[in-house]
């Protein structure tokens, strides 16, 4: 009888070193991407405390191709089809912001009918990135239908970009003197018609993905980034906006024709994921709002390229532009030393500033939370690493 | 908003789709309508004509083989080489003529902003796909064939919503 109550109190002791619990080994380590198909090229490991997020590292660099380091090598000219890369479907912003810069050095003026041409153009690109990024935004939360009808409605604003620049995404449109070629035929009508349909199209998207109960229990008063903190943080776009911050580069720095332009900045004071996720739609609508009124001031005739050679080579010096894109305020800082390359390029891009909120908002949530934090900071894992 | 009318609304919308028109086309079959004949580029004016980038085109009787295209392309996607040609034209002393590599090329279309003599555009033809490399590197013979592209269906917005329409 002793020989087995003996037995099982040393069974007990053993059972109990088996699960006697450290710090260490309560603490569950997780990496999430790159093979996830919701991250993107991204990696984050996250330690978790049960259900909670305790700690969060951001490994971003999987896509890094050494964007700015190629730009020394060739011309400005030659240097728009591969800025481009790293947003495909944002691509007339990037462009814009670096065209911007170069005009700045070689000292010319755009011709006015150009500068509506190219402000029309950056606003389809910011129209169908959003798109883009709210069809993933659907798809993460597990809403199918929310991919599938921003996906097809994209179509409305790549049909437009395809008729003005000849490129579905990659348009290569802005170049430094203007933009490469003038509007097509009926382009005006058309793009009212179906700028005007996808504005309708806007409202859907509130009853069946915004106003959707669903949806709002999961993101409301998830992830609350405050007002003080996001200026200290230094986030942009629409995740500053969603803070409570009215900060729009169009706005605050009106580039090109933005200064004539009549246009409200939209931004939320609730400051949590669902505002995230909702000033994107209200700029959408500012952005259908902007269009409009660019085709209507738009000159009825004129040039929309200033020449430029080749080979242009620009004074020496350095400037700083910046546009807003459609993850926030994109800048290049474009560096010359007078011969036809730059001397060096470096991008400030809303990604990356938007990463390092990501941290600071996923400790201390629930791991159920992460997919509604993460995509709500409107992340481009391929812009940030460059 | 109340719960409830949250989740009937939500409903609703999504009902309605099912009178609404389908938005997609069948693509073999049907073929999207492009403006114009593809992008070109009027050296003189320095400005393009709107239209779809799709592979080039090229002009025998005007190419003078001055190689500009394919310096233009030397940084961005090293796509066009200068080939011999047998062919004499009085224009081209060199007999050289681009020929480009289809697996290269990023269809940007500065070669075509580069060309002063009205050699190279580009037209309405992207269905370029074959089984092997070598296949995607068109020789100056096959450059100068015009392709025949008759796209039929466009974007149009009707009462049942938006639908690609002839």
């Amino acid at each position: 009888m002793s020989n087995i109550e003996e037995k099982i109190s040393e069974a007990k002791k053993l059972a109990l070193q088996i699960t006697r619990e450290t710090e260490e080994d309560r603490l569950m380590t997780l990496s999430v991407g790159p093979q996830h198909p919701g991250s993107g090229h991204f990696r984050f490991v996250i330690k978790v405390d049960g259900d909670y997020i305790v700690y969060v590292d951001p490994d971003p660099g999987y896509v890094h191709r050494g964007h700015e380091k190629m730009c020394e090598y060739r011309n400005h000219f030659q240097n728009i089809p591969h800025l481009e890369r790293p947003v495909i479907h944002d691509s007339c912003n990037i462009t814009y912001s670096y065209s911007l810069a170069v005009e700045d050095l070689v000292g010319i003026t755009v011709p006015r009918r150009g500068q509506f041409i190219r402000a029309l153009a950056s606003e389809l690109s910011r129209l169908s990135y959003t798109l883009y990024w709210l069809a993933i935004y659907g798809i993460f939360l597990g809403h199918s239908t929310m991919f599938m009808w921003p996906a097809g409605d994209r179509e409305l604003l790549i049909d437009l970009l395809e008729r003005l620049t000849g490129a579905r995404i990659t348009n290569a449109f802005s170049i430094p003197g203007g933009v490469r070629c003038d509007i097509p035929n009926n382009f005006k009508e058309k793009c009212l018609a179906q700028v005007n349909y996808f504005e309708k199209r806007l409202k859907e998207y509130e009853d069946i993905f915004f106003n959707n109960p669903l949806l709002r229990q999961r993101t409301e008063g998830v992830g609350i980034l405050t007002k003080e903190d996001a200026i200290k943080l230094g986030v942009t776009g629409s995740v500053l906006r969603a803070s409570g911050v009215p900060f729009d580069v169009r706005k605050v720095e009106p580039y090109d024709v933005y200064n004539e332009i009549d246009f409200q900045v939209q931004y939320m004071k609730t400051c949590d994921s669902f505002a995230r996720a909702y000033v994107p739609l209200l700029d959408m609508r500012e952005s259908c709002h902007i269009i409009r009124q660019l085709i209507d001031k738009m000159p009825e005739s004129g040039d929309v390229r200033e020449k430029l050679q080749f080979n242009i080579k620009s004074s020496p010096g350095e400037t700083y532009k910046r546009v807003e894109s459609g993850r926030g305020a994109l800048g290049y800082h474009v560096v010359s030393d007078g011969s036809p390359k730059p001397y060096r390029v470096k991008a400030s891009v809303g990604s990356f500033r938007n990463l390092l909120a990501l941290p600071f908002l996923l400790t201390g949530s629930k791991l159920g939370d992460m997919p509604a934090i993460y995509w709500s900071l409107n992340y481009w894992p391929v812009e940030a690493d460059r | 908003m109340n719960t409830a009318t949250g989740y009937i609304k939500a409903l609703q919308s999504g009902t309605k789709h099912v009178v609404m028109k389908r938005f997609t086309f069948r693509y073999p079959q049907e073929k999207l309508k492009f403006v114009g004949d593809g992008y070109q580029f009027d050296p003189k004016k320095g400005v393009g004509i709107a239209g779809i980038r799709g592979r080039h085109i090229l002009f025998h009787d005007k190419c003078t083989g001055c190689q500009l295209c394919a310096i233009a392309c030397e940084g961005i996607a090293e796509a066009i080489t200068m080939v011999k040609v047998d062919e004499q034209w009085k224009q081209n002393k060199k007999s050289i003529m681009p020929q480009i590599d289809y697996g290269k090329c990023v269809f940007c279309g500065l070669c075509v902003d580069a060309c002063p003599f009205y050699a190279l555009y580009m037209t309405d033809d992207f269905e370029l796909s074959s089984y092997t490399k070598s296949h995607l590197i068109y020789t100056p013979a096959q450059l100068a064939v015009k392709p025949k592209y008759d796209g039929e269906v466009e974007i149009k917005i009707g009462k049942r919503g938006a639908y690609h329409g002839r």
